[in-house]
């Protein structure tokens, strides 16, 4: 098989012997199937024993092994030293983002815990169903949803490259969130849908949709759709919340034209807070930037509404 | 070539020199845009946070009058893109979730068949128009500024569900910027969110995200920043001066509409391509260009 020599830039960071985290360059012959796990333990054994870094099953199960590569969080055992080669020219490897270097590529994983355990994740059984024939019983389509949520393996690598957690320490992140609703989803919960109350507080409504948390999940858990979903719900428990505002206001607009009207939008969402944008408003005013509050409705607005209704009717059944 | 033209709406009401840029650019290169006028809001990802089934019906209409057109629908706003490709890779996946979007759309004698594309303008410039094409046609190259790239979220990502480039490592901006005589700018945070879906909800928080990219831009020297989503656009022109504040720095970046960019190198007049609109001057940029 061939092989070629591939450049590994590694962040070290050891406490007791270094002042600041440092790159250490290292050199490793690669063939198609090495693994950056595969050559990191290579580089651990053959050329610096005090590489530190964290592993265990290989195989994509465990979760142990995540870590930044090239700027973005994955399990250094499912992916191919070559690719990243191929598509950065090195491979730059870092420890996980959102969480403190404890040294060289372990992050200190205390705080993702920590938002983890924020969202009660375990089943909380609701007793009435004990003896009861419908204790276990799951439909299909339920099933689908919570399966493929309970396969999240807790890697911590969306809760790494989540966006908003950087700027928004308030926010429980991505994997919390997607665990949250793998409980509203189960029949057997006695909280369910209940679990959704709170969530604000905690940052439901901080997700920018930047889908780096479906994109770099390893097993395709896709906590940003957990999340739109439990705004679903906290919307139609009529959260009073200026998230839910934001959605009602949104389609209600549409309803109204068929298109977005930006002014009402930003007014029905904002409503006092729009005195902070006043300069703004009258700076974009004297552009000409400023929407109009009058929307037309478009043509054939009529198949509009009655798309509208005919989704009410299937949200009401 | 002839597109069944979704312009969105933040480009037909505050970003109406991005709706005017680009029928300038359409009409230089020769590109006929057929607007579908009767077309619906997308839904910009909030729709689907209230009404899920919603969202599908109103986009599954879109994609079914550009199907009655025989054309591929083009867009101009890289939300829009995201929402409707994103949809129509679900319908697509989906028999059963088909099935009953069309049972709505029989309803007002309609149907979704699946054969419409969805592309963005950057997107149809590179496959459809062609790199070389476009450099041809460049009569004023972005000499003299490096120009930062920006792409946001949902011209990437999911990157299975857009299925057009690597979302990881994307060149497309970069080829773009280089064909009309341009230098791209690298930088940290080209690929991340520009904060405006919380916007409204966590404002500190969005400001902060934007002001941390367009700074990171310019101090990799660029003199401008170029962005394919009219909302990115809001939050990194309309709130840099937010932006600035919350993070203590004096930014000043100007940021251009794509169609903005592609108008200046191709010839259109650039009083015609609506600068004065923006929030930060372009003026600096103009004129070195």
């Amino acid at each position: 098989m061939e092989t070629k020599e591939a450049v590994f830039r590694i962040l070290r960071f050891n406490p007791q012997q270094d002042e600041k985290p440092r790159y250490q360059t290292f050199h490793v012959k690669i063939d198609s199937r090495m693994t950056v796990l595969d050559a990191l333990e290579d580089i651990k054994h053959e050329q610096d024993a005090s590489l530190t870094f964290r592993r265990s099953c290989r195989s994509g199960i465990c979760g142990s092994c995540a870590m930044k590569i090239n700027g973005l969080a994955k399990l250094a055992c499912k992916t191919r030293a070559i690719t990243e080669v191929d598509r950065y020219g090195e491979v730059l490897v870092e420890p996980m983002e959102n969480m403190p270097q404890i040294r060289d590529l372990v992050a200190d994983m205390a705080e993702f815990w920590l938002e983890i355990d924020r969202g009660t994740p375990w089943l909380i059984w609701d007793e009435s169903l004990t003896g009861s024939i419908k204790e276990s019983l799951v439909t299909n389509e339920r099933q689908q949803v919570s399966g493929k949520l309970a396969d999240c393996i807790m890697c911590g690598c969306c809760f790494s490259d989540c966006i908003s957690r950087v700027f928004d320490k308030n926010f429980n992140g991505p994997a919390s969130l997607a665990k949250i609703y793998r409980f509203v989803c189960d029949p057997r919960d006695k909280e369910g849908v209940k679990r959704v109350h709170g969530l604000v507080e905690i940052g439901l409504w901080s997700c920018t949709h930047c889908y780096f948390c479906w994109s770099q999940c390893p097993r395709d858990v896709r906590p940003v759709s957990a999340i739109s979903e439990l705004r679903v719900l906290s919307f139609n428990s009529l959260d009073p919340s200026q998230g839910a505002r934001h959605v009602d206001a949104f389609t209600d607009s549409v309803g109204r034209s068929g298109m977005l009207n930006e002014s009402t939008l930003y007014l029905k969402t904002m409503r006092w807070n729009v005195l902070r944008d006043v300069g703004l408003i009258l700076k974009m005013a004297a552009k000409g930037k400023a929407p109009s509050p009058f929307a037309r409705a478009i043509p054939r607005m009529d198949e509009v509404r009655s798309l509208f209704r005919l989704a009410k009717e299937t949200r009401q059944k | 070539m002839k597109y069944a033209y979704y312009p969105g709406c933040v480009a037909k009401s505050s970003a109406h020199e991005l709706y005017n840029s680009t029928a300038l650019v359409a009409e230089k290169l020769g590109i006929e845009l057929a607007e579908l006028t009767a077309a619906s809001c997308c839904g910009a990802g909030v729709i689907n946070e209230g009404d899920p089934f919603l969202n599908v019906v109103l986009n599954a209409r879109t994609f079914a009058m550009a199907e009655s057109m025989d054309l591929d629908i083009l867009t101009i706003c890289s939300t829009c893109q995201g929402v409707m490709r994103q949809l129509k890779w679900q319908l697509d996946n989906s028999p059963t979730l088909a099935a009953k979007t069309n049972e709505a759309l029989a309803k007002i004698n309609m149907k979704y068949n699946g054969k419409v594309k969805i592309k963005h303008l950057l997107w149809a410039l590179i496959e459809d128009y062609g790199l070389s094409k476009l450099e041809q046609q460049v009569v004023k190259p972005l000499k003299g500024l490096k120009v930062a790239p920006f792409y946001g979220c949902y011209i990437l990502r999911p990157a299975e569900a857009l299925q057009f480039e690597d979302h990881e490592k994307p060149v497309s901006l970069e080829q773009l910027i280089t064909v009309l005589g341009g230098e791209p700018a690298h930088y940290e945070g080209a690929t991340e969110c520009c904060g405006f879906p919380i916007l409204f909800v966590q404002r500190e928080t969005a400001f902060e995200m934007g002001g941390n990219y367009l700074n990171n831009a310019k101090q990799k020297g660029a003199g401008f920043m170029v962005t394919p989503c009219p909302l990115c656009h809001i939050s990194l022109d309309a709130y840099q001066a937010k932006s600035s504040k919350k993070i203590h720095t004096n930014i000043n970046l100007p940021v251009m509409h794509l169609s903005q960019m592609v108008g200046l190198a191709v010839g259109v007049e650039p009083k015609k391509l609506g600068f004065s609109k923006h929030m930060v001057s372009m003026e600096k940029v103009l004129r070195v260009l």
